[in-house]
């Protein structure tokens, strides 16, 4: 967040000096604690992250009424690291800036709603809508299903918490597949944010030859 | 996944835009007088349910504390707590569905439900309460669902004695504790079991009862159908749901929700201490009262007040609940009414009129007959368990 990699581009000095402006003005934010501003400087790909990595085994609403101190939040998030959450060291450190800004003990009990804008979070691949059609690769999408499908639909896909996919008829009935993965179903969060469209046509490749 | 440097750089444009909007935002949302609508909402969600969702799953629920103003807290408005939620209903069903005896036995066993309901019934009126019922109310605040008051409930249970179950089975001498499990399990295989133990004592005490039935109903899923352990007195975290296996053995239960959850500290501590201190497991409720009624912010005539609720204790009957109505410095007894059973709550009711139009706050505090009294404030613990602070509820008397 300091806008320094932005030299060698035309408009580099103007940038720069929003750069600096805007370092200075997160600097003044923080000392007069208006964390609220950085929590919601960081909501894109904080509340992207929860979806994916926390909401498999519990909904937000049980994060959000916590209000910890920053210490308390980094043991929080070494212990959901410790019992399967798959986070990165650079994400549990932005989830902790996250969380220990939003959710800290001086935080009112009845928090504003994150901004309509910002509550859309910003997906944590590689997409544009440009893109067109994807075809799916199935040798991809057993990897990808571990990573993220496996906790809820089992093994192979054999079915858990969430109904076994193999040979499930919604595999055949694609708008439906895409509609669910997206936008999610019942228990299951939305994956939007979290899986782009090449990942959910190699996953849903991968299920096809089960 | 898919973190690659690329996508970060393109990203900075708008994550900056996003940065100068999130400030605005905050700038904006601090003026907002945004109390008013707050209360809306709050009314608007009253309204959709009988119980308080704290966390939607697993789906943990707090009963309206208006509901105990009865004696009995219906089925579907007591509150619901589980770890991982309700084991798939295939591996409870009456065709599946298993509790296994082994460990330090005799005679290992299996028992299907029908071989239950064969057997000796016992039934216990009893409260079943959270450990982290009041979480919300420790100061500073503790991780955890913040329950408020109604993690708590009064229900009337019938089983089979679980002394019943280990006679048969036989206990070795060795035995001094019996671990409970559930067919629950957690999403992910990486998460501790919830596995807990209760002092051989305990299961051996004959109102210590296998719940197959709740409030004269067969035993609600969302509360542990088909099977139940119900340990009279001690708070709900042994009340173990979805009971499939008991274990006699000759330590506590190993793991996490044992040895690390459901503590408390031996001796009072001080928020700031970082040292890892002795601890002991949650076992008995403390003394505790609840105002039912009149509700939390409701408006009140400035004629006569029927301010009633409950009082309960773990171990010792409740024998005093005093009603303050100036900030503590004076109390005045409440009459005790209604039904008095050794484990379960105590009605009771204190007439009162409003001296004029104002804002009142009502206080209660019970005392049981171990001399026990519930304290203004429950001293601090990390886990934020056995908050029994004097129950306050804030009332208008309207003008006229």
């Amino acid at each position: 967040m300091k806008g320094a990699n932005v030299k060698g581009t035309r408009n580099g000095a103007t940038v720069l000096c929003i750069g600096a402006l805007l370092s200075l003005v997160v600097t003044t934010a923080a000392q007069e604690d208006d964390s609220l501003s950085i929590a919601a400087a960081l909501a894109p790909r904080a509340e992207g992250l929860i979806v994916a990595r926390c909401s498999v085994c519990h909904s937000a609403d049980l994060i959000a009424q916590q209000r910890l101190p920053r210490a308390r939040w980094e043991t929080t998030i070494e212990k959901m690291k410790q019992w399967g959450a798959e986070l990165s060291p650079d994400e549990a450190d932005l989830l902790v800036r996250y969380l220990s800004a939003r959710y800290h003990p001086g935080a009112p009990d009845q928090l504003p709603p994150l901004d309509a804008e910002l509550r859309k979070a910003e997906p944590l691949t590689q997409e544009t809508l440009a893109e067109g059609p994807v075809t799916g690769v199935a040798a991809r999408g057993a990897g990808l299903f571990e990573h993220n499908c496996q906790a809820c639909h089992g093994a192979e896909a054999m079915g858990g918490m969430g109904p076994k996919l193999v040979k499930n008829p919604i595999l055949k009935h694609e708008d439906i597949f895409w509609e669910t993965v997206l936008h999610g179903r019942g228990p299951m969060p939305a994956w939007d944010s979290v899986l782009s469209h090449q990942d959910i046509a190699d996953i849903h490749a991968w299920l096809m030859t089960k | 996944m898919n973190m690659g440097e690329g996508r970060r750089s393109v990203s900075r444009r708008s994550w900056m835009k996003r940065l100068l909007a999130g400030l605005a935002a905050g700038l904006l949302v601090n003026r907002r007088p945004a109390a008013a609508k707050v209360e809306e909402e709050r009314e608007g969600l009253r309204e959709t349910g009988p119980l308080t969702v704290r966390v939607t799953r697993p789906f943990d629920a707090e009963t309206p504390v208006r509901e105990f103003t009865s004696f009995l807290t219906p089925n579907h408005r007591f509150f619901v707590r589980s770890h991982f939620g309700p084991p798939d209903e295939e591996r409870i069903s009456e065709a599946n569905w298993r509790l296994r005896v082994d460990g330090l036995v005799e005679r290992p066993a299996e028992f299907r439900l029908k071989d239950l309901h064969q057997m000796d019934a016992a039934t216990i009126t009893a409260v079943v309460q959270c450990s982290g019922n009041g979480r919300a109310f420790h100061r500073p605040k503790v991780p955890g669902v913040q329950w408020e008051r109604g993690a708590v409930g009064n229900a009337q249970w019938t089983g089979v004695r679980l002394r019943d179950l280990l006679t048969r089975a036989g206990v070795k001498d060795q035995a001094r504790h019996v671990q409970l499990q559930g067919a629950d399990r957690p999403v992910v295989a990486s998460v501790p079991l919830f596995i807990r133990s209760i002092p051989l004592e305990k299961a051996l005490h004959p109102d210590t009862i296998l719940a197959y039935e709740m409030n004269g109903r067969p035993l609600p899923l969302l509360h542990g159908a088909p099977l139940r352990v119900i340990t009279p007195g001690w708070m709900a975290d042994s009340c173990i749901k979805w009971l499939s296996g008991i274990t006699v053995q000759a330590e506590e239960a190993k793991g996490y929700y044992m040895q690390t959850a459901y503590r408390v500290p031996a001796k009072p501590v001080e928020p700031t201490a970082t040292t890892h201190v002795p601890s002991i497991p949650v076992e008995a409720m403390v003394v505790k009262s609840l105002v039912a009624a009149p509700e939390e912010g409701e408006t009140v005539k400035v004629g006569p007040i029927m301010i009633q609720g409950v009082a309960w204790s773990g171990e010792a009957g409740v024998v005093k609940v005093e009603v303050s109505l100036d900030e503590g410095k004076s109390w005045e007894p409440a009459r005790l009414v209604g039904e008095d059973h050794p484990y379960a709550w105590r009605q009771w009711q204190l007439a009162w009129k409003p001296a004029g139009a104002g804002t009142v706050t009502i206080l209660c505090r019970a005392t049981d007959a171990r001399g026990d009294r519930q304290p203004a404030t429950t001293p601090w613990n990390p886990s934020g368990f056995l908050w029994n602070g004097w129950d306050r509820v804030t009332v208008t008397v309207a003008g006229d």
